[in-house]
């Protein structure tokens, strides 16, 4: 049978077994999906690049803790989360959050121009985005944007209901707030 | 009484909404991606023999380190020997022996 018509399953034994080819259908058949959420959270078509290659890094070298009990791409979608979360957290520790306008002053152009926001409130969307800290924008970007149920996202993050719950609420607070600021 | 340099509160589901409708267009990030990918993979498994390599060498560091130090104490026995050879070997020739007494 033909690599593009094997269930996910079976291209995951078919890559256990050494075909590596199968990694690469496995990889072409949920890059968009992990693309989508990966650019969420990226500044630049590298950053975007970057995620999604240590996704797949991770889960090729990873594959053999999947377990069965859920689809391929729930724990593909898994590690795409924790690879955003870790990229968020790396961002603020090494550089601190530029507001978009003061990048545009200084001249900055993003890499890749897909990644910027086509229309002006959503750019200052944006800022606020990159104003919080990094579990108040994972949640509301998966709450809000991917439209997540709280059931997806404690799934997806590895917390609570609850505590996803109480995040995404301090998270819609504080990006208020910051909305609220004078300029 | 509001502060006039504040901002009016934005609505947020009118925004979330329009963010949701601007989804970033991925395509041309996405394009041989695979290829990419697989390339990297290889690398990182190249690596990875190296590395491996490398941990390996560096736990042999105490193994080489004592190889080095009975090296060493072997070839001093040997020199020192081979000095209490060429002493006595003095002994025999006066002439050499009367050289050595002078120097001390």
């Amino acid at each position: 049978m033909a690599a593009e018509n094997r269930p996910d399953e079976q291209l995951v034994e078919a890559t256990l077994a050494g075909n590596d080819d199968a990694f690469a259908e496995l990889a072409s058949r949920h890059k968009s999906r992990v693309f989508g959420i990966a650019s969420r959270f990226a500044q630049n078509g590298a950053e975007l690049e970057d995620i999604c290659q240590e996704v797949f890094v991770q889960a090729y070298f990873k594959l053999r803790q999947y377990r069965r009990d859920s689809p391929f791409e729930h724990w593909l979608l898994r590690i795409t989360t924790h690879k955003c979360y870790d990229h968020l957290r790396k961002r603020r520790r090494t550089a601190p959050s530029i507001s978009v306008d003061v990048m545009l002053a200084s001249g900055y152009e993003p890499a890749a121009p897909e990644c910027s926001a086509p229309h002006p409130e959503l750019e200052r969307l944006q800022a606020a985005l990159g104003e919080l800290s990094p579990k108040e924008r994972l949640v509301i970007t998966l709450l809000e944007l991917e439209e997540r149920s709280v059931q997806e996202i404690a799934s997806l993050t590895g917390w609570s209901e609850g505590n996803v719950k109480v995040r995404a609420f301090r998270a819609r607070a504080a990006l208020r707030k910051i909305m609220e600021k004078p300029e | 009484m509001n502060d006039p340099h504040q901002n009016p509160k934005p609505d947020l589901d009118a925004l979330f909404a329009l963010a949701r409708k601007h989804r970033p267009d991925t395509s041309r990030a996405e394009y041989a991606f695979e290829t990419r990918l697989m390339a990297r993979l290889h690398d990182r498994r190249q690596s990875g023999t190296s590395s491996i390599w490398a941990k390996v060498s560096w736990r042999m560091i105490p193994l080489f380190a004592v190889c080095v130090l009975a090296l060493g104490l072997w070839r001093t026995e040997v020199v020192s020997e081979a000095d209490d050879t060429a002493n006595m070997a003095n002994v025999d020739h006066p002439e050499a022996a009367d050289l050595l007494n002078t120097f001390n």
